[in-house]
């Protein structure tokens, strides 16, 4: 009988989300349409962002910036895997390491590394790499920071065992910090492709010629709001499906953390 | 009776950073012989799991002799393996996967492994919860577990501390009696720390009461019942005379609480 | 001697990290020192001590401050805005089961997205004056509140609600003796994210549609090669961005002491 009941009420949350999102949209058409005067150059109204959708889609423009985009945030973000995860595994286990990166590294994390945006695109110039290097600025550090907190929360008990039944160095990493660590890798991935998207959008903003961030930019500069709104909503769909995969993934690598929850 | 396990004149003190050393063993010496039950009893804090995790090899002594055997103990090795209370299993892998640990360090291939598990999994009872995880099982199935996995690289002694501690007084005694079954199969020499004199009378050959902080051997008493011990054998005034000689010997350890007194 | 080692050892984490710190700002310093810089690469450098020097002129010009206060404006609005309107919708959220299902998808969606997408639809709408920089930071910052809050507001205990309401606690009385309390600690946390996210809002609104600002300040510089600029600007972000999320994270463990180890976000 409790078991229906959840079944339900997770049903009921699906159909009032849905209906919710259905609900504006209607209103955001009907009100520009009947009651407020549309100005196109201050606002849009979803019909018209669904033709511009089609005719994006068809003509390909869009899938071609997603790739241009797509192209330096995948170098940037793993670079950032690569570097980030040892960093954190070695900071964790290695105490002295700790002490000595941890005060740099989180002065490093706590400030605003986009402010280094224009002088890495005037450094590195505007294409590719300079999108890359900021990717990777921005997603190395919830890597780093993760990856240690998820070394740090290994049950000192677990390393007793394999220790005990005489496990050496290199069987205590791969046979219990690893896996321990996993759950947290996942989550510091959610969330540096957030930071990460940024990342991208930043410099497509700032100086580049050509990537989703560049689009959205250029269609507001030339009133082109349908399409701007095309953009957003792409950005948008794909941030949350990302994110999402990664909660899931999170809880599929770690049943046993089953009830512990990180925003 | 061969003196199998021996020490001679533990010495051993923590130094915890920015708090006071504390000296956990001061010149203790003790004596196992070969495939005995032997409890160690005494207050909280007496040194008796520490010392149990020097004979494992986790922990070096300041300074004393350890013996196995006519051999010095020095480190982990796998003629001596631990139970412990909080279990202690890996939550990644599955109940099978969790008994090979110590087959998998010792190196020996899968399918020697796999079926060694097996027949201690089935020793146990959890045949049919070979591939469940640890999240899956109670507390007394993790238990089990547990002694499954000290059993299979075939220790010649067993280190238990407290191991049923955190389980349900039900199950505890429901674990005694098997784990005596056990016992009296494999024949092993255990070394069983626990806080209840209860379970110390009933399980023991002998039982060594411990002083409090820093532990020394106040006595050593034999339990004089005959093997198999009954649950009823508990019940009995012969028993309860055994339990009386282990308080007496135990209770000016232990701290009163003044107010507790009839004024 | 013994005393020696003792201090190092009950003080080994901030020596060490001191020391590394102060090491790479030597070495850095050293740099043109130790190698002769190409043409190209010597117009993007600049040592520690020029970063300190350029600091105390721009202050001298009376710049630095004009800046300051820009942001400052901007941070400080855009963050009590987020505050007033993120914390009474965080409970209200919180409190029903309805208007949870019901915003929950917007909420994600938002949460998810990189505020700065909408930069380029603020700047259409509101110009570029600091309006355009309040709402990028006010939309940057509700969300971490507004979740964190409403969080809180669902995590309360019902065997606690049903203790207090036992004894005859009205709606009101509910609210006052256990889900505020219960949320504080969450709002706290969510405070902290906010405040990350609200630097960010100044630093990247005043990068695209901005005519001053230290955000601004930093751009003008990196386009004109001025990297010593650059860096006294970004120092600053970062030196307030630290003193800001410390204290509220002292005020957050504080509060939390009575809290069990939740997995922390970063």
């Amino acid at each position: 009988m409790v078991k229906l009941n959840e079944v339900y009420q997770s049903y009921q949350r699906f159909v009032l989300g849905t209906a919710s999102v259905i609900g504006f949209i209607l209103l955001w058409q009907l009100l520009l349409t009947y009651i407020i005067p549309f100005n196109s150059f201050f606002i849009t109204k979803p019909s018209l962002i669904a033709v511009a959708a089609k005719d994006l889609v068809s003509s390909g423009k869009l899938w071609h910036d997603l790739a241009v985009s797509s192209k330096a945030f995948v170098w940037g973000f793993t670079a950032a895997v690569l570097i980030g995860i040892p960093f954190g595994l070695v900071m964790g286990w290695r105490r002295r390491v700790e002490y000595a990166l941890d005060p740099f590294l989180t002065a490093l994390y706590a400030s605003p590394l986009v402010a280094l945006a224009p002088l890495l695109i005037v450094v590195f110039g505007v294409g590719l790499t300079g999108k890359a290097v900021l990717v990777f600025l921005l997603a190395v550090f919830p890597f780093i920071f993760n990856v240690f907190a998820g070394v740090k929360s290994t049950e000192l008990l677990l390393i007793n065992v394999v220790r005990s039944f005489g496990g050496k160095e290199k069987d205590l990493y791969f046979k219990v910090i690893l896996p321990s660590t996993l759950p947290y890798i996942v989550a510091g991935a959610r969330i540096a492709i957030g930071r990460g998207i940024v990342g991208i959008i930043v410099g497509e903003f700032y100086a580049a010629s050509e990537g989703i961030g560049y689009s959205i930019a250029l269609y507001g500069d030339t009133y082109r709001l349908p399409e701007m709104f095309v953009g957003i909503m792409l950005l948008m769909i794909l941030a949350v499906l990302l994110t999402s995969g990664m909660r899931k993934l999170e809880l599929t690598l770690a049943p046993w953390k089953v009830g512990q929850e990180g925003r | 009776m061969i003196s199998y396990v021996r020490a001679e004149n533990i010495k051993l003190t923590f130094r915890p950073k920015n708090r006071d050393p504390v000296t956990a063993l001061d010149g203790f010496t003790f004596e196992a012989w070969r495939g005995e039950f032997l409890s160690l009893v005494g207050p909280s804090g007496c040194g008796k799991s520490t010392f149990l995790n020097v004979l494992l090899g986790l922990i070096k002594p300041d300074s004393g002799m350890l013996e196995l055997d006519g051999q010095k103990i020095t480190g982990p090795g796998l003629e001596r393996a631990m139970v412990f209370q909080e279990f202690g299993l890996l939550p990644w892998r599955t109940v099978l996967a969790n008994v090979e640990l110590g087959l998998e360090l010792k190196g020996i291939p899968a399918s020697a492994r796999r079926e060694r598990s097996s027949e201690l999994i089935n020793l146990v009872g959890l045949t049919k919860f070979e591939n469940h995880y640890p999240h899956e099982l109670s507390g007394g199935m993790k238990q089990r577990v547990g002694l499954a996995r000290a059993l299979a690289t075939d220790p010649d002694v067993l280190l238990m501390d407290e191991p049923f501690a955190a389980l349900d007084a039900q199950t505890r005694d429901i674990m005694q009696m098997e784990l005596l079954q056990i016992w009296d199969r494999t024949k092993k020499t255990v070394l069983f720390v626990t806080h209840s004199i209860e379970e110390a009378a009933y399980l023991s050959d002998r039982v060594i009461v411990m002083t409090a902080r820093p532990g020394k051997t106040k006595s050593v008493i034999k339990i004089d019942l005959p093997r198999p011990r009954d649950y009823e054998m508990r019940l009995t005034s012969k028993f309860n005379g055994i339990k009386l000689k282990i308080w007496n010997a135990l209770k000016e350890e232990l701290v009163y609480r003044e107010n507790l007194r009839e004024s | 001697m013994n005393s020696l080692k003792g201090f190092y050892r009950d003080y080994e984490p901030t020596i060490l990290g001191t020391a590394f710190i102060l090491l790479t700002l030597l070495l850095w310093q050293m740099i043109p020192l130790v190698m002769t810089l190409s043409k190209g690469m010597a117009l993007f450098f600049t040592t520690p001590a020029q970063i300190v020097r350029t600091f105390f002129d721009l202050i001298e010009q009376g710049e630095l401050q004009k800046h300051f206060y820009v942001s400052a404006v901007e941070f400080i609005v855009g963050l009590g805005l987020s505050i007033v309107v993120g914390l009474p919708l965080g409970i209200i959220v919180g409190r029903s089961p309805v208007l949870n299902a019901l915003f929950d998808p917007f909420i994600t969606a938002f949460n998810a997205t990189p505020r700065l997408v909408f930069l380029p639809l603020i700047l259409l709408w509101l110009g570029i004056g600091i309006w355009s920089k309040i709402v990028i930071v006010f939309i940057g910052a509700l969300f971490p509140l507004l979740i964190n809050t409403y969080e809180g507001v669902r995590n309360v205990d019902r065997v606690l609600v049903n203790v207090v309401r036992s004894f005859g606690a009205n709606e009101w009385q509910i609210m006052k003796l256990v889900v505020l309390p219960n949320s504080l600690p969450y709002v706290v946390t969510g405070l902290r994210l906010a405040i990350g996210r609200a630097i960010l809002g100044v630093v990247v609104g005043e990068f695209f549609g901005a005519s001053e600002g230290l955000g601004f300040m930093i751009a003008m510089a990196a386009g004109s090669y001025l990297v010593d600029v650059v860096f006294v600007g970004v120092t600053l972000f970062m030196g307030i961005s630290l003193i800001l999320t410390m204290s509220v994270k002292m005020i957050e463990s504080r509060l939390s002491r009575w809290r069990p180890e939740d997995v922390k976000t970063f």
